[in-house]
């Protein structure tokens, strides 16, 4: 005996069960068909030799609600278990989805389906007359309430104390304390002054979070925690604090990666990811391109940036040309009245020669310098710049070859998603050049909201729902801080 | 019953019943503190026969030390304290080990990094030097004070709270004790032509 999923080459066993037990109530072969391959349900069958027995599960995704579209054991083999076997399987994939309750409807004279319902804590909310046709026999509407697991979400790993708290995937909370302004007279991140912040902040973040979501740190059923990529120093508060957590009131502890995060983020506004997707993460500490082909078992590295992170890039031309920290923000600002095509900028490692090994990596250190060199010159030449044009030159090239290599990926996968994250997400140009050129190519684009984009704590409480959803074991108490964990791993044993 | 934490130089915990000592555990390494912190609380807690809900009081100790390992242990207590509803209680690690010698003038050294020491200065268990960041030549000038190891563990954290709570002594602040800023200075920006 064995539980799989159905195909589209299982719709003739289904129907043979179907008119031997409905009649002339049975589905029709199309609805059959049609049910199989709806990407919203979940027909799951048992084979014992042959077909056996089978059920199905509807759950739009971010309706928080499943609905059971059917379940049916063949005459000859009920009274083996397989119909409690079936509904387990619907109710854990229920849980997976992040339904909050499930609901179906029963003949009101089918005794032993609501007896089994009833087993799993379904109760009758409602009663439709004369339902099912031609019989005219009731139906029961039936509710049991699904417990997602409340998770508390922490993330240290840069310079946002972030703590974070979902149920399934629904948001409770997202609670952010920045050190960024501490970082603008040094005009970038200073990792000595991020952890400071991070231990000082903590606490009165994590009692945001806990006011924000309405609950107590009992109520919490899982502890998550960023343990890398990122500043080691910083990782370590946060895991520091994710394990005093987790040991006062013996909570599982989850050790994910920050960078998947970003990708899981999507889950609290759309319920799901739809994968495979391609996601490109761009902030002042990562350019990541990554193929996601499963949230939490198949993510791969693509490409990444091999000098500075475009973010930092950002920081780093507002400096030359004499704009204050954060420069993202500052540079889209000017760049907004200036000709892009003003400066031909660089675009790094999209040179036939760097396909082979750096097809879907980025650098921008050369990018850095040559705004710096543009401008030292005009400067030795007595020349005034355009800071306008400069900004939105360089602006310009960063989006160009974040796109271009993030488009190309899509093609070459033939993955049609792409999914932005990080702080330069905020980007005004990067979101539009992104919209323009997903459209063009027939790429679906998703931009979750900024406070899910930038660094934050719900992220990572979101892998760690998955990771619980799912059936994941806990990290043991011993995992440290991975500065350069590798985005294949999701979570830390 | 009160649990100690320490990440000053190893990670380490103790747990106490009353003034008793009935439990400890230290973990030598001194970059293992994110790893070793949680297994060390739990270890003491095994052995102490105890679950977190006994916890009366909960003390950390403050440093100074070199940092990163510092604020592990910080992190930890804190948020443990706050999850169980104690208000935690910070601890000097250098007073913790001071307490130790009540004769004599001592003078309590720990490793600060970049050729430079903590050190704070007793007499009959006195405190008269306050916790301070000295150089080798600084140390070297301290002549008239014993010198003694400032290693300090959740032993020590734990002995000096239990002292000078019943001293009525204020222990609220559990901030790191850094004696430094930050090692950063602001980039002049440099040149790339030329």
């Amino acid at each position: 005996m064995e539980l799989k999923l159905l195909t589209a080459a299982d719709v003739a066993a289904v129907m043979e069960i179907e008119q031997d037990l409905f009649g002339s109530e049975a589905w029709a072969e199309r609805t059959v068909l049609s049910e199989i391959e709806n990407p919203f349900t979940h027909y799951i069958g048992i084979f014992d030799g042959g077909l056996v027995g089978y059920a199905g599960l509807n759950s739009v995704p971010a309706s928080f609600s499943a609905d059971i579209q059917t379940i049916a054991v063949a005459a000859g083999s009920q009274g083996k278990g397989y119909g409690k076997l079936l509904l387990e399987w619907l109710m854990d994939r229920a849980l997976q989805l992040g339904a909050e309750q499930v609901v179906l409807e029963v003949r009101a004279d089918n005794d032993r389906a609501v007896g089994l319902y009833n087993k799993f804590g379904f109760e009758q909310i409602d009663l439709r007359k004369r339902y099912y046709q031609p019989s005219g026999v009731d139906a029961l509407v039936m509710r049991v309430q699904v417990n997602q697991p409340i998770v508390l979400g922490i993330e240290s790993t840069c310079d946002e104390t972030g703590v974070g708290i979902v149920r399934g995937n629904r948001l409770l909370a997202n609670a952010l304390h920045s050190s960024m302004d501490e970082h603008a007279k040094f005009g970038g991140v200073v990792p000595e002054v991020a952890a400071r912040a991070h231990l000082e902040a903590f606490e009165p973040t994590l009692q945001k979070a806990l006011d924000e979501a309405g609950i107590t740190i009992e109520e919490v059923d899982a502890i998550a925690v960023a343990n890398g990529p990122g500043l080691a120093g910083a990782l370590m508060v946060g895991i520091g604090a994710a394990k005093g957590l987790s040991l006062a009131h013996n909570k599982p502890l989850y050790a994910v990666n920050h960078l998947v995060g970003h990708v899981g983020a999507d889950v609290l506004e759309r319920g799901t990811v739809s994968l495979p997707t391609i996601a490109l993460l761009v902030s002042g500490g990562h350019t990541s391109l990554l193929l996601v082909r499963d949230l939490l078992e198949d993510v791969e590295l693509l490409g990444e940036t091999i000098d500075d992170a475009a973010g930092e890039a950002f920081d780093k031309v507002a400096r030359v040309l004499g704009l204050p920290y954060p420069g993202g923000p500052q540079i889209d600002a000017i760049a907004a009245t200036g000709n892009p095509k003003a400066v031909r900028f660089p675009r790094g490692l999209s040179l036939p020669k760097d396909m082979e090994k750096h097809r879907f990596d980025f650098s921008f250190s050369g990018l850095k310098t040559a705004v710096a060199r543009h401008v030292e010159k005009a400067e030795i030449l007595g020349e005034e710049i355009s800071k306008p044009d400069v900004a939105a030159s360089f602006r310009e090239a960063v989006v160009d070859v974040l796109l271009t290599k993030a488009i190309a990926a899509c093609q070459m996968y033939d993955v049609p998603r792409l999914l932005l994250g990080g702080g330069v997400v905020a980007n005004a140009r990067l979101r539009q050049v992104a919209a323009e050129r997903c459209q063009e190519a027939g790429i679906e684009l998703r931009i979750p909201k900024f406070s899910l984009c930038t660094d934050n704590g719900a992220m990572i409480a979101s892998i760690g729902a998955q990771l619980v959803m799912n059936g994941k074991a806990p990290s043991s108490i011993g995992f440290g801080a991975e500065s350069t964990l590798d985005v294949t791993q999701v979570q830390t044993h | 019953m009160l649990l100690a934490i320490d990440t000053s130089a190893g990670t380490s915990a103790a747990v106490f019943r009353g003034d008793e000592l009935v439990a400890f555990e230290l973990y030598d390494d001194p970059f293992g503190h994110a790893e070793n912190i949680g297994l060390a609380i739990q270890k003491v807690l095994a052995t102490a026969g105890i679950s977190t809900k006994e916890l009366t009081q909960l003390a950390v100790g403050r440093g100074p030390a070199p940092y990163t390992g510092l604020r592990v242990g910080i992190a930890a207590g804190t948020s443990l304290a706050s999850a169980l509803g104690i208000r935690p209680i910070g601890v000097i690690t250098l007073d913790a080990v001071g307490l130790q010698h009540t004769t004599g003038r001592v003078l309590v050294v720990a490793d600060a990094k970049r050729k430079e020491f903590f050190a704070a200065g007793f007499d009959a268990g006195q405190q008269v030097l306050p916790p301070s960041v000295l150089s080798a030549v600084e140390l070297a000038q301290q002549t008239d004070f014993e010198h003694v190891s400032g290693v300090c563990d959740a032993r020590l954290v734990g002995q000096y709270a239990l002292h000078a709570l019943a001293n009525g002594d204020d222990l609220s602040d559990v901030s790191a004790l850094y004696l430094r800023s930050p090692d950063v200075t602001p980039s002049p920006g440099k040149k790339v032509t030329g």
